[in-house]
This record gives structure tokens, C-alpha cells and sequence, in this order.
């Protein structure tokens, strides 16, 4: 579990890679025109040709590594929730609303509707990036926009299709702990006394099982130019390696287009809805914490008299085997049905009405077991929420010679209705009720019941100007002012313009004429584009923030009765206002040989102002000790490139790479500024996130911070520059005495310096695929470079002080560690290159009069990771700031492989 | 042509129409709050105005969240007062308890100005003070809904929470800024003198005093759990018996002016700090506070009918959220385990306070087997045993601030009891019913007895009878016995740290600890402000001795 030395080789192999990768060029002699591989222009288009083929269970799968700088990643607290975050370019805020914008058909939704839609319903995503696009959004696009066009009805016969794919989930890798027999050696050797409950269990398997998956989805259409229509249902079932975890998700969806008035109107419909049900861990940190560290000789199942043995030592975990008795149900539904009236008022003048409504409700269901939980508890609460939304919008496009105008005013209100409600109960006497009769506990206490509701109002105007000369020069200017109920009275509104402009070189007559020597279609696509935009987030911003109000803080005696009193519950700013992003950015796009080779480039700069945070403010005068305010700046800029080339194109054979990379840096300028005149600021330096687990409540166990001036989420920590031994033979970390003040004091501002980035500098994104005749091979890649991995995983079980309460690492009483300090020790090299999928399909040729097409296919999902880092799986959270940030700490989700079969069946 | 041009027309009005429409909507950009409510509709009658302005303060005396609360809740004004003394110690036990070195820094007094229950204690602390500031300008906003009499009792209950909440402040931390309103800026938010907050908690005490009801509060019915008149005049009592050191504004020059030289006017009589402590004492006496018979009493779980109780958190596992997490955090697991409750097997007595008792001698203090468990340990008659079968024994003498690795890394040191276990508490037992004693009685007669003692005279009768009430024979009455006495009877009441520091004891050796270097000035008897508050208010500046290092 050491650090080897070959780091920096390993290190030098993945940066090599990718360019032999790119080297591995071949010459054709094809001519025919594939459709380009990876997307030129400044919105990225990510098509059904270019999502992901492996086994997908979920969306956002088919999202993954096929953007440049779009990075898909679990939320940090489970890595395989079903619930996956999304960033566009790195963090933008510190407080909320880095999760992009998703619309779905023109409907406002977010990442979780998105999650419950059947990827082979998607037609194709839009990744909008930079602010030129996004500032059609206004005050919702900062953190980038996906946009989700979904398949429609197509004016063609009757289709019907299946698809569908079934595997399995097995654990390849999981962490190596002391077994009974080295267990109870080691103790008897070192003279600790110990527990032996007589039993060999491995814990860590004892939790996992074999993973099923499976997909099935049906899709019918047909219709004409006037009239028609698409249906599908789709149903996926995932019972994951860890055993609680499952989900599935059942989906329906509708589209209707009709024509009327002699083409005059037309009419969309759509109507989609899902229901989903996930069963979670409760607590994965403590489950995995548990399942590692139990004293191996317990039993695996319950004891002789139907308890479960504790090893009463360790009081940080519990039985793994019983913590999978503790319930976190979830179901979730969701409904939404939206129109489109779109009137030919007069020749190219358009007018469009679009209306939208969703529903959606999630139901939370927990219950604890008195053997895990003293007296048992039970929770039930449910959120409900509906948006409205409606806008108008007027579009005329006109063409004057080699002049093109597209003139759009658009006005746009929204308003979302939450309410929720939830109630614990605790003090069970039997376990049998579960959560299904919540009289069955004896008491409710205050706090646990409670009721809530909001409904904050977006209203919108926009107007935008397309103007393209001698289909050469284009240049788009886009007007936005967002008025939101959230942010304070006097800043209501905020104004979101941008511009930006495109230059198409090939086009050019000079470009033509120094073309003219070389063979046809060397080049074929040369095109520059630049722009500017602001835009704006609130996501940091909860509804009445603004205001100073009131709620319920808790019962006192009144008048010998307990009576409820009320409080204010935060400090208000009714200053509170927009937090803006200004970005700029410039690109270029490149085609050669007929488009068999293309490359992409942008670079871009952003800068986040005004930047909404939970400030550290002075108590007193200041109630309570956070502010949510406007003060601090952020900038991010990046370089992304995207490469496709096609080296073998023939009538039997077919080989396309595409590899997209990109480069982010992100730096935290301020977080100081006036509040109301006064000069206000917030600590330079605040822990992010830490070690949990016995032993390391508090004190100096924080790991990642943010600092002002560096990029958000660094490694600040102590500096050991080796193991001393202990008197009695031990060793423990020496930590250097940095500020040389002739003491070692490693809290904040003390010894430590900063260490690494918890973010990758750089990401990759590679497929390659390979066709021969009927027969097609795809692998994808997907690589994260330049950051680093805080190993507490392996801190914590490397500490023999913990032993023999807690299980520690099969090597760790050969190194005989006796010290959990935190130091850079254990700060890794978090490079890594990931092989995600690897995919061997089958166009079976059937000649039939009534099945069109089939393919069969099967695959294996990750199948292997190529890293330096030496614990688990360098996978962890790296891209979304909370508390796991960078940190793998004992929250080690076995890695898993799967591998299915997949049939598609089109009639 | 005609007919085109008119379509024209009628779409752009309706477009218009449509625009119109949605410009009409957006003018009510407006929230109207529904889970929560705008601050004036909660003051719309004499009774929310009471409830939400003065009632609503009681939320906060106890808490559950760490580091609110003045007890019953950990890492904050608790834990500062208690594992910095010879009281107690919260040793590392291998996995356990290490938690980057602070339970050791505390009681070897290595803290720091970052250390987290500093922050925890401040903000808790100046929370309820700028509540109060609030509470006051809204009565004030709202004084119509009032008759005067009203108005001053609401004003009197608030002030007396706030000039509590200084008391706590000025001896945790010494130069604190004095606040008493609402919206001051914070370039306004400047430290005052030690001296100045201690005469502003002592003068606001002795004025509302007469205007809180004379009432007890530690009695279910309509006063229970607020701030009474004898509540304050315990609290002026405390004030006088520490004016020595709460108005030592050089605290590190080893000097401090003479409590005799100190003079306060109690009801319209010049007297020295230990004749006015003696006459707050005496007040409660007046008012018919007395030892219960049984010491257990006051720490039962149903302990609200005690006659000597003064100020409690009242406790209800039903009705409210407050904690007592502190026999959960001292006893073993499986003694936890074996009462039905949780454990996390930490907090111990330290070896000084053990041998006060006078374990392992003949004459042991009856009080120490209900303040603590040592040795073997029985639940309903059947001794506790390990997971390995072996019993459960706690070793009193074998205690150190790092157990690690030591044969009894679990089992070291004796642990609390004091309260009534509740069998039938929530949360691992930290729900208890049990309301938890802030103040009480047998403190006031210690009082009295040591503010007699340093006017010379005899304090011999309030001493013998707290030593007669726990079953031991009597003792002069000597300074060093006075304090040995404060340790037995007051063990795990918080108030260690304030008593040595007078006693001038808590900068020196005691127990394991060694003083530090540089600490003979007495600079740790004040508390670092924590870094946090410096970083935020550039006013403020760090107490003598201390590094400041984040400016």
C-alpha cells in the first residue's frame, strides 16, 4: 500500500498516451463524407451517434467523457447514486448552482428529471458553454446549459423497435484487511487484548453480492408531414454490488405534432412521465467504515440468541451486516406535459406560444432498527413540487442580397411551488413495523415533524439579433433582464447581455484562391469565433433570504405549559443580489482531407462577481455568524481541444478517434467586499473537509480548504518528511517545523503549507472505434490528471493505535505505524486513465420483410484503470466542492465490472 | 394583400396583448412567505411579544448542537470550564478521543486561539446577547401593546439573560466587547475592559433584580426554567465572591486589587465584594432555599421539586430538544450497553480529584460513589462485563491525559454518575428527564463560607453544613479545605475552572499537569479571543500572552 517510486513514470506513461494515441494516424483513400465526429461550433452537440454504448443506467451515462470540459461525477457522498453531478467548466460558485441548467424540450428541469429519462429516448444533447449561448438563459445559465432534445414522431410508416440489455455486476477489487487468523496472531503477538468471537468473516465481501442489470425500452412512431406521433415505455432495474442499494425507474413518454391552417400553425405536444424507485445506503460512510474495520472474528449473521454480536470497542461502527437492515427508501414521480403553438404570421415572422407544467413528488421512507439505532426511529416526508412556465416568443428572420437578419423578443415567466412535510418517530419495542406504521413509536420529538413551502417567481424578458453577412460574418447580440421574487427588493432585476461573432475563413475568396493549388478538399472547414457574455446564478439563494423573518426555534415553558416560541433564523440581507459571471472566450475549428480530420479549440476566461457565499461575519453584532452576501470573485479559464480523425475509412472497415481534452484553472481572487458600507470579510482560509472516524472528531483533521488566491479545494496540510521510531519500536509521522518557529503546530495558519489541487488540471475523454463489415468494436477512455487524492483510507487502517478495536490493513502490522496524524504523508498523485467500456456489436444482416434492423452487442464496463494512486479506485470525488473533495476517506465502494448483452430490434 | 396586412396587425396585437399580460404578472416579484413569518407578526399582542421576545431566549440556556448551551451539550462553555482543571480529563484511548490533540490540550492549557470550542463558546455566547439587544428594541418598537409594568418585568428578564451571558463572557475571555444594542455597526464593535463588563453584568443584575418576580424557577409551573429573582441574586453573589478577578484588568502582573477594597451599594449600603457576596447569600437564604436532606435529590430524574436547586435547563425527552450528553460521553460502552443506553467511553475523574475523596484510604467521601463509578461496575445488581466476559472495572488512579496503548487504555480512570440514570431516555440517554442543575443552594453556602473566610470571620456554619448534608465530619474551615470541599460537592457542575483561578491555583501544577513555560504570569486564567472573532472584527485585539496569529 506504499507509495512506489515509479510515480513520476507512471505519471510520464498516462500524459504519453493520449498523443500516441493521436499519432496513430493512418492514411486513407475513401472520399465518402462520414458525419464529423466530434462537434465544431461553439455549442457542443452531443448526437445518439456519439453517446456512449456501453451498459448504461442512467442518462447521464451516455454524457460521460463525450464533452470537453464536461465533467459527469457522483455527488461525492456515493458514487454510485443514481443522482450523478454535472460540471460545465469546473465550479463557478462557491455556494450553489454549479450544476448546469437542463432543459428538456425547451422545459426548465434539472439533473434528477434528467436522470429518470431512457437514454435511447434522446435524440441528442447540447452542451452550451460559453456565455454567448448561455446568456439566452439569463440568470440560470452561469454554471453552462445541457440541452435535451428528445426523440419526436417523424413523418414515415410505422416503426416499432426494442432495446434492451440485461448483465451482471461483479466485485474485481475490494480492500485487504487483517483476517481472523493474522488478526488474532498479530494481537496475541503484541500482547493487546482482543475479542475473539471464534468466527472468520471477511466483512468487506460480506456486504457486497453480484449486481443484475436490466434495460428494456419499446418505441413506436409513425405518421405524416401533418400529423404524427412517437410513444415509448422504458423500465431499468439496477440492484447494485452493495447490497441495500437498488433502483428502478419506469418511464413513459408521448409526442404529437399536428399541422393546421394550411401549415399556419403547428402544433407540439409532449407528455413524459416517470416513476422511480431507489433504495440507498443509509449511511455509506459508516457502512464501509464498518464492513473494513470490524474485528473479523465476529460472526458474519445474527448470534445464538438473534442479536447481533458488537464489538463494543469500537464505538464508531456498528455490524456491517445489520447496518443493511437500515432503510432509505426513495420514490419519486414526475409528470410533465408541455405545448408549443408556433403561428406563420406572415412570411418569415413567427410567433410562439409554449406553456409547461411539471409535477413532481419524491417520498422519503427511513426506518432504523433498535439494533443499530437505540429505541428505533422512523422518518416519512415528502416534497412535492410544481413549476408552471410560459412565454411568448417573436421571431423574424429575413435575407436582403447576402444580408441575413434574425430579429427575437421573448418574454418568459416561471414560478415553482415546493412544499414538503416529514415526521420521525422513535422508541420501537418491535422492528417488525418498519416504516409502515408509524404509531408503532412511542414518541415524536419536537423538531421532527415539520412543514414547509415556497414559491419563488422568475419573469424574463429577451431580445436577440442574428445578423450574418455573405454567410461569412456573424454576429449575435443577445439581451436578457431576469427579475426574480429571491434576491432583495432593490436588486429584483438583473441584465445579462452578450455578443459574439463568427467568421467563417473558408468561405473567403482569398482562402479559396490559396486553396486552389492544393488537392480538393485538404481543407474544408477553417472557421473563428469569439465572444462575451455575462450571466447570472442564484442557485446559492433559498427563497426569503432577504427578508428577516421568523420560524419556530423550539418549546419553553409558558405559564406552566411547553409553548412554542419564534425566532429569527438567520441574518437577512435585503441586499442580496444576482451573482454574475462574465465570460469570455475564442475558438476556433478546423476540417482536413474531407473532414477526416477535424480539430476544435477554445479558450475561454470567466469571471464570477459579486459572488454569493455564507460569509463568516462578526458575532456581535451580527446574531448569527454566517451572512449569506455579495462579495468575493472567482475566475476559471481553460483551454479545451477536441480531435476527431477517421485514419481508415473503407467500404468493409472503419476507424474513428476522437479524443477530446481539457485544460481548467480556477482560482479564488476575494472573498472581501462592502456589506452595507462596511468593509466585510471572510476567512482566507476555511476547511472544506476532513477525516471522520475514532479519533479524529475535530482537532487538526481537515484536509482540504479553500484559499483565497488559490484554485478552490487545495491540500493544506502539514509536511512529514518520514517515520521516526518510537521508543517502543513504532513509528509515527515526523512533521517538519515549516514556519521554523522551533514548534510543530499543525493547525490552520501553523505548520502546513499548500500541497496540490484537489481538482483535475486536465480531463480527457477518448473513444475509439473500430468497424469491420457487420462488426464494430468500441472502447472509451476517460482520464483526470494533475490533481491529487488524500489517502485516509489508507491513514486509518495503517494506525496499529487503533488496533485491535479496529481492523486495520493485512500490511499494516509489518509497517507498524502507531499515528493518524494528518500530514501530506498520505496526499497521492490522483492521475489517472480509465478504461470505461469496451463494446463489441453486431449489425445482424437480416434480409426480412418485416424486421428492419438488428444488433446484438455486448459489453464491459470498467474494464480497467490505469493509475499511480494506490488505493481503491482514484475515482473519488474530484470535481464537485463538499466535503469528500479530493478526500478518500474509508468510503471505499468496491470496485465492480460489468458486463451485458445488449439486443436492438427495429420492425 | 389586404387581408394579409390585417392578420398582421391582429397577431402583432395579440402578441402585444400577450406581452402585456406577462408585464402585468411580473410586477409581483413579491414573496409572501408562508412556512415563515415577517418579524413584526410575531409581536402582535402583549403575550407573543412576551413569547417571542423573552420566552424564546430560554431556548438557548440549554442546547443540542455542540457548543450551544451553557450545559449539557459539549466543545463549548462546559468543556472549557471543566477539562482544564484538575476536575476532569478526556483521555485518548487508542482510536479514541485522540481528535487532533484537543481533549490534551485542554488540560495541559496548549490551546490556541484556532481551538474550535473557543469559537463554539464566543458565538453561543454573544448569540443570546444580541438576541437579547433585540428582544429589547423590539419590546421597546412594540411598548404600545404594554402597560408599564409589563414592560418593565419583559425588560427585566431580557437584561437579566443578557448581564448572565456577560458573566459567562468576562470570565471565559476577560476583555469582551460590551454590546446592549441592536444594529451597531461592527467598526462600532470595540472590547471594553475586563472591569467595565464585570460592572455592567454586576449594575444591570442589581438593577432588574427587584423588578423579576420572587419566584423559584427551578419548580414546574409558570416560572420554571426563567430568570427569577433569586436567580439573580445568585448570580450577583458569584460576581461579588470573583469581583477579585473579574476586575483585574492586568490579569498577568500577578497582582489584583483586594476584594475588601472593592465596594459595591446593596440596597443602599456601601459594602466590600465579600460583604455583598455574603448578603446575595443571605438573600437566598432569606427566601427559603435549603439543602435537601439527600444530596441524590438534586440530580434525580425527577429533580424539579428540590428545595435546593436554584436555575435548571428544564429537561422532557417528549417536549424538548436539549441534551445531556455527558454521562453518555463517560461511561463504558458496555456499561452503556448494559443500562439500555449508548456509551462513548471518554470522560473520566481526574487522579486529584479521586484522592480528594480519599479513595483507597480508610475515610473515603460518601459523595464520591454518587458522583462517580470506580472500580467494579454493577447495573441492577449484576456486574458488567467486557465483551470477552472478563467485569467491567474502572481503575480511578490509572488516568493520564494519553491512555493509548496502556493495559487500561478503557478502563482507565473512575467515570461520572451525579445524575439519576434514565433508564427510559432518548437518543443513547441524552435525553434524559432529569433537568440539569446550573445553579444550587450548597454552592451559595460555599459562597458564604468563603467570602466570610477572607473577611476574617467565621464561615464554619454554611461549611459544616454542606459537609454534614453529604454524611462527613466536620473540617476547618481552611482555604485548602474549602477548595477540596467546592471539588467534592460541585464535581461535574461546571464551575472548576472559575475556582481555581481565584483560588490562584489553576496556572500551577496540579494533577499530572506541569505549568508551561511563561504561564506563571497567569495569563491562561483568560481565555485566547478566538482567532475567528479577530480575523472578523480588525477592533478587537488578543488577550495578553497569547500569539496572535491571524492578522
Amino acid at each position: 500500500m506504499f507509495r512506489g517510486n515509479h510515480g513520476l513514470l507512471r505519471l510520464a506513461a498516462l500524459w504519453l498516451l493520449p498523443l500516441c494515441i493521436s499519432s496513430a494516424r493512418a492514411q486513407g483513400d475513401s472520399v465518402a463524407l462520414s458525419p464529423p465526429p466530434v462537434a465544431t461550433g461553439s455549442v457542443d452537440r452531443v448526437s445518439a451517434e456519439r453517446m456512449n454504448k456501453g451498459l448504461l443506467t442512467r442518462s447521464l451515462d451516455a454524457l460521460s467523457g463525450q464533452a470537453a470540459g464536461v465533467n459527469v461525477s457522483s455527488s461525492g457522498e456515493n458514487r454510485m447514486a443514481m443522482l450523478t453531478s454535472v460540471r460545465v467548466r469546473g465550479t463557478t460558485s462557491l455556494t450553489g448552482g454549479n450544476d448546469p441548467l437542463v432543459i428538456i424540450d425547451g422545459v426548465s428541469s434539472d439533473l434528477a428529471t434528467l436522470s429518470t429519462i431512457y437514454p435511447a429516448d434522446i435524440e441528442s444533447f447540447n452542451i452550451l458553454k460559453n456565455a454567448a449561448e448561455t446568456a439566452q438563459y439569463g440568470s440560470r445559465g452561469a454554471s453552462g446549459v445541457i440541452e435535451v432534445v428528445t426523440k419526436k414522431g417523424r413523418a414515415e410508416q410505422f416503426h416499432i423497435s426494442y432495446d434492451g440489455n440485461m448483465g451482471f455486476e461483479r466485485v474485481y477489487k475490494n480492500l485487504n484487511m487483517l483476517s481472523r487468523q493474522s488478526y488474532v496472531s498479530t494481537a496475541s503477538a503484541l500482547g493487546l487484548p482482543y475479542n475473539d468471537g471464534g468466527f472468520d468473516t471477511d466483512f468487506p465481501s460480506a456486504i457486497t453480492r453480484t449486481g443484475f442489470v436490466q434495460n428494456h425500452h419499446i418505441a413506436f412512431s409513425g405518421g405524416t408531414d401533418a400529423s404524427n406521433y412517437r410513444a415509448s415505455v422504458g423500465f431499468m432495474d439496477h440492484n447494485t454490488v452493495v447490497q441495500p442499494q437498488e433502483n428502478d425507474n419506469f418511464v413513459a413518454k408521448l409526442d404529437l405534432l399536428q399541422r393546421a391552417f394550411n401549415n399556419h400553425l403547428r402544433i407540439d405536444l409532449g407528455v413524459f412521465g416517470s416513476s422511480q424507485r431507489n433504495h440507498y445506503i443509509y449511511d455509506d460512510w459508516k457502512l464501509f467504515y464498518s464492513a473494513a474495520s470490524q474485528n473479523p472474528t465476529i460472526s458474519k449473521g445474527r448470534n445464538a440468541s438473534g442479536g447481533w454480536t458488537k464489538n463494543s470497542t469500537a464505538s464508531q461502527i456498528d455490524h456491517p451486516v445489520a447496518l443493511l437492515d437500515m432503510k432509505e427508501h426513495e420514490r419519486a414521480l414526475n409528470f410533465n406535459t408541455h405545448m408549443r403553438l408556433t403561428f406563420d404570421l406572415w412570411r418569415q415572422l413567427q410567433l410562439t406560444l409554449f406553456g409547461s407544467y411539471s409535477f413532481n413528488s419524491t417520498e422519503t421512507q427511513e426506518f432504523l432498527p433498535t439494533y443499530v439505532w437505540a429505541q428505533g426511529q422512523a422518518y416519512r416526508g415528502e416534497q412535492k413540487g410544481e413549476d408552471w412556465l410560459g412565454n411568448v416568443t417573436l421571431s423574424w428572420k429575413h435575407d436582403y442580397g447576402m444580408h441575413h437578419v434574425e430579429l427575437l423578443g421573448m418574454g418568459e415567466e416561471q414560478s415553482n411551488q415546493r412544499s414538503g412535510f416529514f415526521t420521525t418517530v422513535k422508541g420501537f419495542n418491535t422492528n417488525a413495523f418498519g416504516y409502515d406504521n408509524l404509531m408503532a413509536g412511542a414518541t415524536r420529538p419536537y423538531g421532527g415533524t415539520g412543514s414547509s413551502y415556497e414559491r419563488p417567481t422568475l419573469a424574463s424578458f429577451m431580445a436577440s439579433a442574428k445578423y450574418s453577412l455573405m454567410q461569412r460574418y456573424m454576429l449575435t447580440l443577445n439581451a436578457r433582464a431576469d427579475g426574480s421574487s429571491m434576491v432583495g427588493e432593490n436588486n429584483r432585476w438583473g441584465f445579462f447581455p452578450s455578443l459574439s461573432g463568427e467568421w467563417d475563413v473558408f468561405r473567403e475568396a482569398w482562402m479559396q484562391r490559396l486553396l486552389s493549388g492544393a488537392s480538393p478538399g485538404v481543407l474544408n472547414i477553417l472557421k473563428l469565433r469569439c465572444g462575451y457574455g455575462v450571466s447570472g446564478n442564484l442557485g446559492g439563494i433559498e427563497s426569503y433570504n432577504s427578508l428577516q423573518l421568523v420560524k419556530p426555534n423550539g418549546i419553553v415553558s409558558y405559564n406552566g405549559s411547553p409553548t412554542t416560541t419564534l425566532a429569527i433564523a438567520r441574518n437577512a440581507n435585503p441586499d442580496l443580489k444576482w451573482e454574475t459571471r462574465s465570460t469570455f472566450n475564442i475558438g476556433a475549428d478546423l476540417g482536413f482531407w474531407h473532414n477526416r480530420l477535424l480539430m476544435t479549440a477554445e479558450y475561454y476566461y470567466s469571471k464570477t462577481r459579486d459572488m454569493l457565499y455564507l460569509y463568516d461575519v462578526s458575532v456581535p453584532p451580527f446574531t448569527y455568524d454566517k451572512l449569506l452576501a455579495n462579495l468575493g470573485s472567482m475566475s476559471n479559464s481553460g483551454f479545451e481541444f477536441g480531435l476527431g480523425i477517421t485514419p481508415l475509412e473503407k467500404k468493409d472497415m472503419q476507424l474513428n478517434i476522437n479524443v477530446n481534452l481539457s485544460f481548467q484553472r480556477n482560482k479564488l481572487i476575494s472573498l472581501s467586499g462592502r456589506y452595507r458600507g462596511e468593509y466585510m470579510t471572510a476567512s482566507d482560509i476555511t476547511a472544506i473537509g476532513g477525516l471522520n472516524g475514532a479519533g479524529f472528531h475535530g482537532g487538526n483533521n481537515n484536509i482540504v480548504y479553500q484559499i483565497v488566491g488559490q484554485p478552490l479545494g487545495v491540500f493544506y496540510l502539514p509536511h512529514c518528511t518520514g517515520l521516526i521510531r518510537n521508543t517502543d519500536g513504532s513509528l509515527s509521522y515526523e512533521i517538519a517545523d515549516l514556519d521554523g518557529n522551533g514548534e510543530v503546530n499543525i493547525e490552520d495558519g501553523g505548520d502546513r503549507y499548500i500541497a496540490g489541487q484537489a481538482t483535475p488540471k486536465m480531463t480527457l475523454g477518448s473513444n475509439i472505434s473500430f468497424r469491420y463489415k457487420d462488426f464494430d468494436i468500441t472502447l472509451q477512455m476517460n482520464g483526470a490528471f494533475g490533481h491529487k487524492i488524500y489517502n485516509g483510507t489508507s491513514l486509518t487502517y495503517m494506525n496499529m493505535g487503533s488496533f485491535p478495536d479496529y481492523n486495520v490493513f493485512a500490511d499494516a502490522p509489518s509497517h507498524n505505524i502507531h499515528d493518524q496524524t494528518v500530514t501530506d504523508y498520505w496526499l497521492e498523485n490522483g492521475n489517472y486513465l480509465n478504461f470505461d467500456y469496451l463494446t463489441l456489436g453486431w449489425n445482424v444482416p437480416i434480409r426480412s420483410r418485416y424486421v428492419s434492423s438488428l444488433r446484438l452487442s455486448c459489453s464491459v464496463n470498467n474494464l480497467a484503470t490505469i493509475t499511480g494512486y494506490s488505493g481503491l479506485t482514484p475515482m473519488i470525488n474530484s470535481y464537485v466542492v463538499s466535503n469528500t473533495l479530493g478526500i478518500d476517506d474509508k468510503r471505499s465502494y468496491p470496485c465492480y465490472r460489468a458486463y451485458s448483452l445488449g439486443v436492438s430490434l427495429a420492425f | 394583400m389586404r387581408t394579409i396586412a390585417n392578420r398582421v396587425k391582429r397577431s402583432l396585437a395579440f402578441a402585444g396583448g400577450v406581452f402585456f399580460l406577462l408585464f402585468l404578472s411580473v410586477s409581483c416579484l413579491d414573496e409572501s412567505p408562508r412556512d415563515q413569518l415577517p418579524e413584526e407578526k410575531a409581536y402582535d399582542s402583549a403575550t407573543n411579544l412576551y413569547l417571542n421576545s423573552v420566552a424564546t431566549l430560554y431556548n438557548y440556556i440549554g442546547g443540542q448542537a455542540d457548543g450551544e448551551g451553557l450545559q449539557g451539550t459539549i466543545r463549548g462553555v462546559y468543556d472549557l470550564n471543566t477539562f482544564t482543571t484538575d476536575e476532569a480529563i478526556l483521555p485518548t484511548r487508542g482510536g479514541d478521543w485522540y481528535d487532533g490533540g484537543l481533549w490534551q490540550s485542554l488540560y495541559t492549557h496548549q490551546w490556541t486561539e484556532s481551538d474550535e470550542p473557543f469559537q463554539n463558546a464566543w458565538n453561543y455566547l454573544y448569540k443570546v446577547i444580541v438576541m437579547c439587544n433585540r428582544s429589547l428594541s423590539n419590546i421597546d418598537r412594540h411598548r404600545s401593546l404594554l402597560d408599564e409594568t409589563q414592560r418593565l418585568a419583559y425588560e427585566a428578564e431580557v437584561r437579566a439573560v443578557r448581564a448572565m451571558y456577560y458573566f459567562y463572557l468576562c470570565d471565559l475571555f476577560g476583555r469582551v466587547p460590551l454590546v446592549v444594542s441592536a444594529d451597531v455597526p461592527v467598526t462600532e464593535v470595540q472590547q471594553s475592559t475586563r472591569s467595565q463588563v464585570f460592572r455592567f453584568a454586576f449594575d444591570e443584575l442589581q438593577a432588574v433584580a427587584p423588578l423579576l418576580p420572587a419566584e423559584r424557577s427551578n419548580r414546574e409551573g409558570i416560572y420554571y426554567g426563567r430568570v427569577t429573582r433569586p436567580v439573580a441574586w445568585f448570580l450577583l453573589a458569584k460576581l461579588a465572591l470573583n469581583a477579585e478577578v473579574l476586575t483585574d484588568d492586568q490579569w498577568t502582573d500577578d497582582t489584583r486589587l483586594s476584594g475588601e477594597t472593592l465596594m459595591f451599594e446593596v440596597d443602599g449600603t456601601m459594602l466590600d465584594a465579600w460583604q455583598a457576596c455574603v448578603a446575595y447569600c443571605d438573600s437566598l437564604a432569606r427566601f427559603g432555599y435549603q439543602l435537601e436532606s439527600d444530596y441524590a435529590a438534586n440530580f434525580a430524574i425527577h429533580n424539579e421539586a428540590s428545595s435546593e436547586n436554584i436555575f435548571t435547563i428544564p429537561m422532557d425527552k417528549m417536549l424538548y430538544a436539549n441534551q445531556y450528553c455527558y454521562l453518555f460521553r463517560s461511561r463504558h460502552y458496555n456499561h452503556g450497553g448494559a443500562l439500555g443506553l449508548g456509551a462513548e467511553n471518554g470522560t473520566s475523574a481526574t487522579r486529584s480529584v479521586m484522592l480528594t475523596y480519599g479513595y483507597g484510604t480508610g475515610e473515603v467521601d460518601c459523595r464520591m460513589a454518587l458522583n462517580t463509578y470506580a472500580d467494579t461496575v454493577r447495573v441492577d445488581g449484576r456486574v458488567v462485563v467486557l465483551d470477552d466476559g472478563s467485569p467491567l472495572v474502572y481503575m480511578p488512579l490509572q488516568v493520564a491525559p494519553d491512555l493509548s496503548g496502556s493495559a487500561y487504555e478503557k478502563t482507565g480512570g473512575a467515570r461520572m454518575a451525579k445524575y439519576e440514570v434514565d433508564r427510559t431516555a432518548y437518543s443513547d440517554g441524552k435525553l434524559q428527564e432529569n433537568d440539569i442543575v446550573l445553579f444550587r443552594y450548597a454552592d451559595v453556602l460555599l459562597m458564604k463560607a468563603e467570602a466570610l473566610m477572607r473577611q476574617g470571620l467565621d464561615g464554619s456554619a454554611p461549611f459544616d453544613a454542606v459537609r454534614q448534608r453529604a454524611g462527613m465530619p466536620v473540617r476547618p474551615l481552611t482555604e485548602e479545605n474549602l477548595l477540596a470541599e467546592r471539588l467534592m460537592e460541585l464535581h461535574w457542575e461546571g464551575w472548576r475552572r472559575q475556582d481555581m483561578v481565584r483560588f490562584g491555583r489553576f496556572h500551577r501544577a496540579y494533577d499530572l499537569r506541569n505549568p508551561l513555560s511563561g504561564e506563571a504570569s497567569g495569563y491562561t486564567t483568560v481565555f485566547p479571543i478566538p482567532g475567528s472573532a479577530l480575523e472578523l472584527n480588525r477592533n478587537l485585539t488578543q488577550n495578553d500572552g497569547y500569539q496572535e496569529r491571524s492578522k
